[in-house]
Order: C-alpha cells, then structure tokens, then sequence
C-alpha cells in the first residue's frame, strides 16, 4: 500500500520535472512538426484518387519517420531517468527512503512512459479534423494507439536500462538507442531466416508487423504478452543495475 | 534507539570500515567523529542501507536494515553528506514528495509538511524554487525533508559544513532541540561541534573506532597524559629528536621560527615531563624562554588518536608542528 504511494509519488514528480527542463519542448516541438508533416502527407495521398482503400492508421505508422524518430525520442526521454539522479547525488536520499530499488524503477519508468504518451496527444486532433471530410472506423484507431503505447512501453523500459547503467546522461542516449535499435532488428531478422517455425517465431517479435496488425483493428494477445514480458524483463535488469551500482 | 554490531566494508579487499559497534539510545546525540576519509560516510551509508555491508548488522529501532529494509528505513531520516535536493522543486513541494515517499498518510500530510517547514525555519521560502536557495536554507530543506514522516531516528552526515556562522548556530540550535524525540548519530570533522551538541563521541580512523566516551571523560583521559610547549631560544634543529629520546614522552614536534626554536611535547599518562626536560635544557645548555604545561583539550585527543603514526612521518620535516598537520583543525577551533 504504502509502497504504491511512493510509486505515485515518484511518478507525479519525475513527469512534472520534465515541464522545467527544456528538452521536454524541444522534443515536443520536434515531436510535432514531425507528426504534423506525416498527417500533411497522408492527407495528400487521401486526395489522390489512385490511393486504395486502406487503414488510417497504417500509413502512420509505415513511415520511416515513424520508426526512426520513435526510437530516438524514447532513448531521448528515457536518457535521465536514473542516470540524473546518480550524477547529483539525489539518489542516496530517494534510495533511503523506505522505497525499494524496484518501485523507484517502476516509478521512473511510469514517469518516462507517460511522457510519451503525453506527446501523442495532440495527434488525436487529426483523426477528428478527418472525421469530418468522411466516415472513419474508430475501432482501428482506437487499436493503433494502444498499438503504439506498447511499442512506447518497450522502448521506454529498454533505455530505462540503458540509463541505470551510467551516470551520463548522453552515454545513457546512446547505449539506450542501441538497445531499442536491437529490441526493433530482433523482428526483423525474420526477413533472413526460411525456416518456417523460427519464422513464426520472430514474427511475434517483429515490430513494423505489431503495428500493422494494431493498425488494423487487430489486438493480439500474444503481441500484448511480447511487450509486457519485455518491459518486466528490462525493468529488472535496470532495478538489478540499480542495486549493483547506487552506492558508486 | 540505533544499533550498530561488527560492522566492515570493504571496496574491492582494501578495508574502509572494519568492525564498528555502537549503540545511541533514543534522545541521545553521539558524534561521529574522523578526519576525511576515515570512513564516517561509508558507515553512515551503511546505516541507512545505502550501501549493504560487508559484515555485521545495523539495527534501526530494532528492525534490521539488511533484512527488512522498508520496515527499517521507516524509522529513519537521513540528511546525506552530498546533499542534493531537487533543484527545480519548490520547499512545499519537496517537503511533501518526501512525505509521501516515506508513506505519511494523505490526511495528515499537510498538517505534517507544514510542522517540518516550521521547526526547520524554512517558511519564509516555503515556494521558492530549492535551486534559489543558499546553501544554508537548502541544508535546512534537506533537514526538513528528512523529519516530516517524524522517524525515530535521524542520522546527519556533516549537518554544518559550508555554513555562515550564523547558520551554524542555528542549525546547532534545531539539532538540540530535535534530540527530545529523536535518536540522533551526526558526523563531523568540526570539534566545537561535538563539544556542544554531543553526548557521547566515537573517533573513528582508518577505518576504526579508536575512542569513546563523553566528551569530558575524553579529555580527562587526555588530562593525565601531560602535554609541554617550551621555548627555546635560537634555532635548535635537533631539539626535537633529543627530547623525543627522554624517558616519557611519546611524541615531540617542532617549529622554528624568528630566532626560537618551539617544541611541544606529549607524554605518557601519569608521567611529568617538566623536570626532565628542564634537566636536559641544562646539560645541553639551550636558553630556555619558556616551559608551559599544555591544556588539554578535545583537540588534543583527536590529535593524538588519529595522528599516532602520521606524527611520526611529520617530525621529520623541518619546520612542521605535526599538531597543526593534521586535517582535523575546523577553522573555528578553540587554541
């Protein structure tokens, strides 16, 4: 009990310091200007009458922009998590409160993940601008978003790692970009394997698929389990980190 | 009520802290008490389950540290050598994180962070930005955040350095008057310190607990072992080493300076030095200026504890008293 209010401590106040730093905006107009470029570019391809019929959602997410700019972001706002707190020391005070190494992960982690989810906020303004030209399937939509939550909680939680390994928040940037570019090649080493069980294997992992299915409406409980073992998996790597490397 | 039993850290095999115990009783100070590097924040770390140890256990009003960790630390509030508060945070707003980080109920929160801000005379600046305050205020803040959910035990870790004079006394004043409810173990290297706040004192070196008692049982022992300065006149570069051989003294240094010789001289408890060393000032035919048996002060002792083998290595060097050598001289120590 007392310990999921330390963890809504943690959480309230690591998602506020994000508003006093500056690279909260410069991410967040970054954020936008990309997102608004995508939505412009889509539109354009909906006016010309050659498109087929397709999911909204699934152009989104095809664009490299997509992929590229997600992975630097999460590395982005994941990089001070933990790192911050150990360069200045405020660690030792958080750690001897009567807090466990793992809520102070979990915590930071939830900070880092709302963030994230904070940023795509503005976007839903699109499908509604949208809905106005035509008749939109919700269903999808709605499915895309969760679809890109859980990619967020994947990346986010693999440089929550990164960032409870050094005390550099630009180390943490970088190792944490490594780390999510591998989470995202793992899939895509189906493309270069023929047999057909590895195939089906890796295809559970392969991400631009993840999307594609949530794009389209379809949740698949085997995709909700891949992300949610894998942000378990980095988060106990970052809380084990943690306890191997605080006093240091 | 704190417990420490047989507690060792080391880094790597090299020891920083080996086998250190003792007990504070609950509305009792004990001061800590090293030069740098003696390992005071180690144990202190270890105390407050920062940094598990390498051997022995820390009991926190009776709780294990080590074994329940969360229990333990609910007793606890720890003000860090490196204080480092949340620069962009207002004094409420990280008063109140700490409050509910350390699980004070919603209801009583604000009652609670309101009493912390007030003992701590932090009020004025209450939604200030912490990263706008002077050192003095945030040391204050860090006090607060470390009271608010009213632990058992409070353990400071140089609650006074990098303080204006001033501040210091005010501080000093909030420890004492903290010490009705709570257990309290603060470190220093700053001697007035401990002679006004302290109960009891632990000198620790090396790694080692190396004396304790109050501090007047402290100098009374030191009160018995006879300290000397004389005076000598020209300069006498051998004086030291010929007194060092009498019968009774355990350590001598010297300073030459402006045409005399000073040397200041330590014996064995219950020895006198006086007549020795005016007996040997005849033979060697020195003109004696001046023989002036030393007060002894805590200093003294803290000097000749932690000093024991560096004192050695001091003597050598031309022109160094190894008692003002050593780093345990705070700028406002009483001569």
């Amino acid at each position: 009990m007392s310990a999921l209010k330390a963890f809504f401590a943690i959480v309230k106040r690591e998602f506020f310091s994000y508003f006093v730093s500056p690279l909260a905006y410069v991410v967040l107009t970054a954020f936008l200007l990309i997102q608004g470029y995508t939505f412009y570019l889509i539109v354009l391809a909906l006016n010309q009458p050659e498109t087929p019929r397709t999911a909204l959602m699934s152009l989104f997410f095809t664009s490299v922009f997509y992929w590229i700019f997600m992975m630097l972001i999460s590395s982005v706002i994941a990089m001070r998590l933990l790192s911050e707190e150990r360069k200045t020391g405020s660690i030792e005070a958080l750690l001897t409160a009567p807090v466990s190494e793992a809520t102070v992960v979990a915590g930071k982690f939830a900070a880092g993940w709302c963030f994230f989810l904070f940023l795509w906020l503005p976007t839903v303004l699109y499908p509604v601008l949208l809905s106005r030209f035509g008749t939109l399937d919700w269903g999808p939509i709605a499915s895309g978003y969760v679809g890109i939550a859980l990619v967020g909680a994947l990346f986010i939680s693999a440089g929550t790692f990164a960032s409870a390994l050094t005390k550099n928040q630009i180390v943490a940037a970088i190792v944490g970009f490594v780390f999510i570019l591998g989470v995202f090649i793992v899939g895509v080493f189906r493309d270069f394997v023929t047999d057909p069980a590895y195939r089906d294997a890796l295809s559970y992992l392969n991400l631009l698929e993840h999307m594609d299915d949530f794009s389209r409406g379809i949740v698949d409980t085997r995709r909700l389990l891949y992300v949610a073992s894998s942000v378990v998996f980095f988060l106990f790597l970052s809380t084990r980190a943690l306890e191997a490397n605080k006093g240091r | 009520m704190l417990e420490v039993q047989g507690l060792s850290k080391s880094f790597y095999g090299t020891p920083a802290v080996e086998d250190v115990s003792f007990r504070v009783e609950t509305g009792e100070i004990l001061g800590f008490l090293g030069p740098n590097g003696a390992g005071k924040t180690t144990t202190m770390r270890m105390i407050t389950g920062f940094l598990p140890p390498t051997a022995g256990r820390v009991l926190l009003a009776d709780v294990d540290v080590t074994e329940k960790p969360l229990e333990a630390k609910r007793e606890l509030g720890y003000l860090p050598e490196t204080l480092a508060l949340y620069p962009e945070m207002r004094v409420r707003e990280y008063v109140a994180f700490r409050a509910a980080l350390c699980g004070v109920p919603s209801g009583r929160r604000k009652a609670r962070v309101d009493e912390a801000i007030q003992k701590c005379f932090v009020d004025d600046v209450a939604t200030k930005p912490i990263g706008n305050l002077s050192k003095g205020y945030r040391q204050r803040v860090g006090l607060a955040g470390a009271l608010v959910h009213g632990p058992k035990v409070l353990v400071l870790d140089e609650p006074t350095v990098g303080l204006d004079p001033r501040q210091i006394v005010k501080v000093r004043d909030l420890i004492r008057d903290l010490k009705k409810d709570h257990t309290i173990l603060l470190s220093t290297h700053i001697l007035p310190e401990v002679e006004v706040l302290c109960d009891r004192v632990l000198i620790i070196d090396r790694g080692r607990i190396v004396a304790a008692g109050t501090p007047d049982t402290l100098r009374h022992e030191m009160a018995q072992a006879p300290a000397v300065t004389l005076v000598l006149k020209g300069e006498v570069s051998e004086a030291d080493a010929i007194l060092r051989q009498l019968p009774g003294v355990t350590r001598a240094a010297r300073i030459g300076a402006g045409g005399e010789t000073r040397v200041s001289l330590a014996g064995a408890p219950g020895s006198d030095l006086r007549e020795p060393v005016f007996r040997e000032v005849l033979t060697r035919g020195w003109t004696l200026l001046e023989l002036t048996p030393r007060q002894a002060s805590l200093e003294d002792v803290f000097v000749r504890l932690v000093s024991r083998d560096a004192a050695a290595d001091a003597d050598t060097l031309p022109g160094v008293d190894s008692t003002t050598d050593t780093p345990a001289l705070g700028t406002e120590a009483p001569q």
